[in-house]
């Protein structure tokens, strides 16, 4: 039996349920919208909370699918049920039969430039995570020129009524203070702050990365939201804040602002799940069958749902995910 | 008495009209008599004065008989009601004057009581008693079978309100419905009285007035003579200061509760909340129901649509706010750091321009006024550059007049200090605080909208046109509020094309953000913004524009393009 199994997506999620499908003997075959696989985790430069490469991970996982069938460049524009499963039309005009789907398509970032107060796009010295950690892969960025003075800004866009995102995007958090940390090693000299509303170190070693970046790296953790960022003459960054731990408001001049940005569903799919009848929950992430037993479930037979695109996930979280739904699919397809 | 003019079966009507008099008289003392002294003396003054005395005139009759509001937003209804009103005031005008025409009675040998007994009744079943002249006949019968008609499209519109483009109407309960079917039977019964004097519909449309008449305080209708009243004391210029007294109270009674602003209301896009509007506010008020109104009047946006497509005009929002002031909110409110706030701004720029807490958070608004007025040359100051005072809008709208005056006087003070002659503010929400609460003689208060398209009119700001294409959202406190609609326009038609949304002006639905509402969920305000959203993508614009930071920060979430303020538009285009 080689039933062809359709995933959308080829991130982490995507590539790790395709190397467990293949291995249990059916046919994945990714569609990946990019030119490469690997997804937002290729970007990374080192993983929390032990600062391991995150090319050692990828490049893993990216050899594990070197033999499954990856159409690069390509969507999935219409997508039809038919008495063998789903017949589905790419962007490249070419169709697939399949009898399962599963979506994988993970998050958008969310774009900073809506949380307007806090300048991005505006001011030259704000910039997001992503880029943050491409500074670090690729060593430059124009706008990191040698900061005296860092802040961090967590939970952008995430736990957050304005924007009109109530959930925690879950690993902000460490990855801020990792990153903390990785700016003290590449400005030993900068004074580094981040501003928090409470550390959600939920993993194994995070909390002592917590520790880690206080006692060795001597990073200021602050607990208070940064309400609004302006320039000053010299063009760096004044920024209003507010200490709840000492109950006081405060001003501090930064040269580089870093804004954790949170994860939103991936906005591309949305045509397609609306034509498999997947809906979206209310923090617009899409809906599984239930949260414990049915986690890789959808509402609807035969497609299944793994990684970010139903809630912010770690990479172990996500590769659990992907391991168990490729579970899910090797029962459906033999019980059919 | 003789038997000639009198009938028992008159003696219903007699009854019902004796009752609504009176009620009607003693609410009228009661009303007047809950007016604060000052707005009491205003009105008496405004009876006496040509220019409100006139008003009062044309709205008497233009409202309460032609309902030409009305009219103007659907013929059909503006047919039925002014058939009813008008047809009926007719009726009881040429009736009364074949009361001293007309022979029989005139022949009568009745004096004094029985007399004006006699003259009470005579006007509604003069038919019965007399034979009038073929010209009073025949404008009569005319009367009668135009209001018939009137109630023939109420009928229909009983089973299908579609038909004059209503969708949702107020749900009523056994009294509002009771008193409508005899309403609407008064008058068949009296075409058959007269045509065919069988005593049984004499007495049936009798009884049928007395039934009209002595619900008539209970339900819906009393909107009819209340509206006279309330007509008076808007004129007046009052504003309602306690939710179920005085002012509110006409305004409350004048309420026809039609429910045309259930559709209106922005809320109203979620079926569930349709139960918020401002006809349910007001029959909540009206039965006394304080907990409920005291709840709607948290819940609603202070948009001001209901207001704007209110037959009545009805000032529900005011009714609203005066709820919220009667409410003891508990605010621990600080001010003691007002004394320490010092002017950054010199003395020297004409043009002072104060963003707000609103448009401190969005910097590019900022930016671009800066922008706009350095290329216009203009001698200008930022009153509020390191942070400053808020306007006072918010406490305003938690009811909180007094803690709201505390940073009303501290900006005047910084302002007048600051001796310039223009205030230009970003941000809607502050125009309104400060065009209504501020005393600010000799400084002209402008928002950007109007300043960016007076600097192009008088030719100091050179603009680019280009092909983009636009639609413009009226933000609720500088259109409603201000009318404020055609400057922000031609400013946009100065820098590109201009789309039409589907709803514009007055009609405008509110962004969803509002500071107003104290209750809403997210996710009910997310509805309302993507309602609002679609409303606004109707013709396929290329960008959103608005005026208002807080409506620019709401529809970012929801749009399907990109959402700018107006001033970065005009920016781009220097």
């Amino acid at each position: 039996m080689k039933e062809n199994i359709l995933i959308i997506g080829g991130g982490a999620a995507g590539m790790e349920a395709a190397t467990q499908l293949k291995k249990l003997g059916l046919n994945p075959i990714i569609v990946e919208k990019s030119e490469r696989l690997g997804g937002h985790i290729a970007q990374w430069d080192r993983l929390f909370p032990a600062f391991h490469p995150a090319k050692d991970v990828v490049e893993q996982m990216l050899n594990n699918v070197k033999d499954v069938d990856a159409r690069l460049n390509t969507e999935v524009t219409d997508i039809q049920r038919d008495n063998n499963g789903f017949h589905a039309v790419l962007s490249n005009k070419e169709t697939i039969d399949a009898k399962a789907v599963i979506l994988a398509t993970g998050f958008d970032l969310f774009k900073a430039e809506r949380k307007q107060e806090y300048g991005y796009g505006i001011y030259n010295n704000v910039i997001t995570s992503l880029e943050l950690e491409k500074f670090f892969k690729e060593g430059k960025d124009p706008r990191i020129n040698n900061p005296k003075k860092i802040g961090f800004v967590h939970c952008v866009g995430a736990r957050d009524v304005k924007v009109g995102n109530t959930y925690c995007s879950k690993v902000c958090c460490t990855t801020a203070l990792k990153q903390a940390c990785e700016m003290k090693e590449v400005f030993p000299d900068a004074e580094v702050y981040t501003f928090y509303m409470d550390l959600r170190m939920f993993g194994p070693g995070y909390e002592d990365l917590y520790l880690k970046t206080q006692k060795d790296f001597d990073v200021k953790c602050i607990r208070g939201r940064v309400c609004e960022v302006s320039e000053d003459m010299d063009g760096r960054l004044v920024i209003k804040a507010e200490d709840t731990l000492f109950g006081k408001p405060l001003r501090m001049t930064l040269d580089l602002l870093v804004l954790m940005c949170s994860m939103e569903k991936a906005k591309s799919i949305d045509k397609i799940q609306q034509k498999l009848g997947i809906a979206n929950n209310s923090d617009g992430f899409m809906q599984n069958k239930d949260m414990y037993l049915g986690m890789n479930d959808s509402k609807q037979d035969g497609v299944f749902v793994a990684g970010t695109c139903t809630a912010p996930k770690s990479l172990p979280d996500t590769i659990g995910e992907a391991r168990s739904v490729a579970v899910e699919v090797f029962n459906y397809i033999n019980n059919k | 008495m003789n038997q000639y003019i009198f009938h028992p079966f008159v003696l219903p009507f007699v009854l019902g009209m004796a009752f609504v008099l009176t009620y009607c008289l003693v609410g009228l003392f009661r009303i007047i008599g809950q007016l604060p002294k000052d707005d009491r003396k205003k009105f008496w003054r405004s009876l006496v004065t040509p220019k409100t005395a006139w008003a009062n005139i044309r709205d008497l009759f233009g409202d309460c008989l032609f309902h030409v509001k009305i009219w103007k937003r659907n013929p059909i209804l503006g047919y039925m009601h002014s058939a009813i009103a008008f047809g009926w005031f007719m009726i009881i005008v040429i009736g009364h004057v074949m009361l001293f025409t007309l022979k029989p009675l005139q022949d009568v040998d009745v004096h004094g009581f029985a007399r004006t007994f006699t003259n009470f009744y005579y006007p509604i079943f003069y038919k019965h008693f007399a034979e009038e002249t073929p010209v009073f006949a025949f404008l009569m019968d005319f009367f009668l079978i135009v209001i018939i008609t009137g109630i023939f499209i109420a009928v229909v519109k009983k089973i299908y309100s579609g038909v004059v483009g209503v969708k949702r109407v107020t749900k009523f309960g056994f009294a509002d419905n009771m008193i409508r079917f005899a309403l609407w039977t008064i008058f068949p019964f009296r075409l058959i009285a007269e045509k065919t004097n069988i005593m049984a519909f004499w007495w049936l449309y009798s009884i049928d007035l007395m039934i009209f008449m002595c619900m008539l305080p209970f339900t819906r209708y009393m909107h009819i003579p209340t509206e006279a009243l309330f007509i008076l004391l808007k004129h007046a210029g009052l504003k309602p200061r306690e939710p179920r007294k005085g002012y509110a109270l006409a305004q409350i009674y004048s309420c026809p509760s039609c429910g045309l602003c259930i559709d209106a209301c922005p809320m109203s896009v979620n079926d569930k909340n349709s139960g918020n509007t401002s006809a349910y506010f007001m029959k909540k008020l009206r039965n006394a129901d304080d907990a409920e109104a005291k709840r709607i009047a948290e819940t609603c946006m202070q948009c001001g649509k209901c207001v704007a497509v209110c037959p009545v005009s009805i000032e529900s929002c005011d009714i609203k706010m005066s709820q919220r002031e009667a409410t003891p909110y508990i605010i621990n409110s600080d001010h003691s750091y007002l004394e320490n706030v010092e002017s950054s701004s010199s003395v020297n720029s004409t043009v002072l321009y104060f963003a707000g807490c609103m448009t401190q958070l969005t910097p590019k608004i900022m930016r671009s006024m800066k922008k706009i007025m350095e290329a216009a040359g203009e001698n200008y100051e930022f009153l509020d550059k390191d942070g400053g005072i808020c306007c006072g809008r918010p406490m305003m709208l938690s009811g909180k007049k007094s803690e709201a005056q505390a940073m009303i006087d501290k900006n005047t003070e910084l302002i007048k200090k600051s001796g310039a002659k223009k205030l230009v503010l970003s941000c809607p929400i502050c125009y309104k605080v400060f065009k209504e609460e501020y005393k600010l003689e000799g400084i002209e208060i402008q928002h950007h909208t109007q300043y960016i398209n007076e600097l192009i009119k008088n030719g100091k700001l050179k603009v680019s046109k280009g092909d983009v294409n636009y639609v413009y959202h009226d933000p609720c406190e500088l259109g409603r509020a201000f009318g404020v609609y055609d400057e922000p326009r031609e400013v946009l038609e100065n820098v590109g094309n201009l789309r039409k949304a589907k709803s514009e002006k007055e009609l405008s639905i509110c962004c969803g953000g509002s500071l107003g509402s104290f209750n809403l969920t997210q996710q009910e305000r997310d509805e309302i913004t993507a309602n609002s959203v679609d409303d606004l993508m109707y013709n396929h614009p290329d960008e959103i524009v608005t005026a208002c930071p807080l409506c620019l920060k709401t529809f970012s979430k929801k749009s399907p393009v990109q959402v700018k303020d107006i001033s970065e538009i005009v920016s781009e285009k220097i």
